[in-house]
């Protein structure tokens, strides 16, 4: 089957009609996407800012970690669940659309690296190295870059 | 009105924005709102009892609303790129006019809870807050909901 073909099925599929003929629907999706986004950049924001020695310093790494990582957790899964849902809505805007693999691509590297913070934090003591700065700036970029990608898929075809 | 918004969406940056530039300047405005609207929920959740309960409330909220304002600073300037390239739709679009009332409102919630609950914020800002200040924090986090979700309808119903 090819990825057109594939498109065609899932765009006939009853989830997909309904999602494209209830009013508001896709934009309510969208809008929840963006709420889990937004928190979960935050919630990033903030352990990458511990990382490199900055933001919340009151709180040791690995207790903000134990109560910042689940909430990540949380969030990707509702983003995934919401994006899944866009994908079924509009299969011919995203499964050919070059920006949609470049999201999905720093999406594998967000998640990867969120494990490898989350190891990180329970075995590593508290102290700010020169890795743990590129460490955390790599990871704010790869959450970066996967909204202004998200947004691209709406313009690449 | 309608013809200081024709001159604004005839300017040479407003039709630059409009013919090019409109994906990453939209990109940037969602990027920025993130971090404006993550950033507050972190804040508004502790506000209300919910989330980093053992931090107190002026050390948080002393080290996140800096990214707040800067964030927000940005969205403005994108936002307002956004708005120029479609001056006269925007103005007309029922979505953005909401968006903005929310905005608005969320402006005046943060002002009142500056001026007026934050003042007894040493008897609570390591316990419990009061009523008020957790209606404050769930205010707040309904209105910013209401913003993406508004600002996310502009693009179903522009013209």
């Amino acid at each position: 089957m090819t990825l057109r073909a594939f498109s065609n099925w899932l765009s006939a599929t009853p989830l997909s009609q309904l999602l494209q003929d209830t009013h508001g629907a896709i934009a309510g999706v969208q809008m929840i996407h963006i709420v889990c986004l937004a928190t979960l950049f935050a919630l990033a924001l903030n352990l990458s800012l511990r990382l490199a020695g900055r933001g919340l310093v009151i709180e040791p790494l690995a207790g903000m970690a134990a109560r910042f990582i689940p909430g990540i957790w949380i969030c990707l899964g509702v983003l995934l669940l919401t994006g899944s849902l866009l994908i079924i809505a509009e299969p011919h805007r995203t499964i050919s659309n070059p920006a949609f693999y470049a999201k999905m691509v720093l999406l594998v590297i967000a998640i990867a690296l969120t494990l490898g913070l989350a190891a990180l934090a329970r075995r590593q003591p508290d102290k700010t190295t020169r890795l743990r700065v590129a460490v955390a700036a790599v990871y704010m970029l790869t959450w970066i870059g996967i909204i202004i990608a998200g947004r691209f898929i709406a313009y690449l075809i | 009105m309608a013809d200081v918004l024709q001159w604004l969406q005839g300017t040479r940056l407003a039709v630059a924005i409009a013919e090019r530039w409109f994906p990453l300047v939209e990109a940037l405005h969602v990027l920025t709102m993130a971090c404006v609207a993550g950033t507050i929920f972190i804040v508004d959740t502790r506000l209300i009892g919910l989330t980093s309960r053992q931090l107190g409330f002026t050390y948080l909220s002393d080290r996140l609303l800096p990214w707040t304002w800067g964030a927000f600073a940005c969205s403005v300037v994108t936002g307002t790129l956004m708005f120029m390239s479609n001056a006269t739709g925007n103005y007309d679009n029922a979505a953005f006019r909401v968006k903005m009332l929310l905005l608005l409102l969320a402006g005046l919630n943060m002002l009142y809870f500056q001026k007026v609950t934050f003042r007894g914020v040493s008897r609570w800002d390591l316990g419990r807050p009061p009523v008020p200040a957790r209606l404050a924090g769930g205010a707040s986090i309904c209105l910013w909901c209401g913003v993406i979700g508004f600002g996310r309808w502009i693009g179903f119903t522009n013209n």
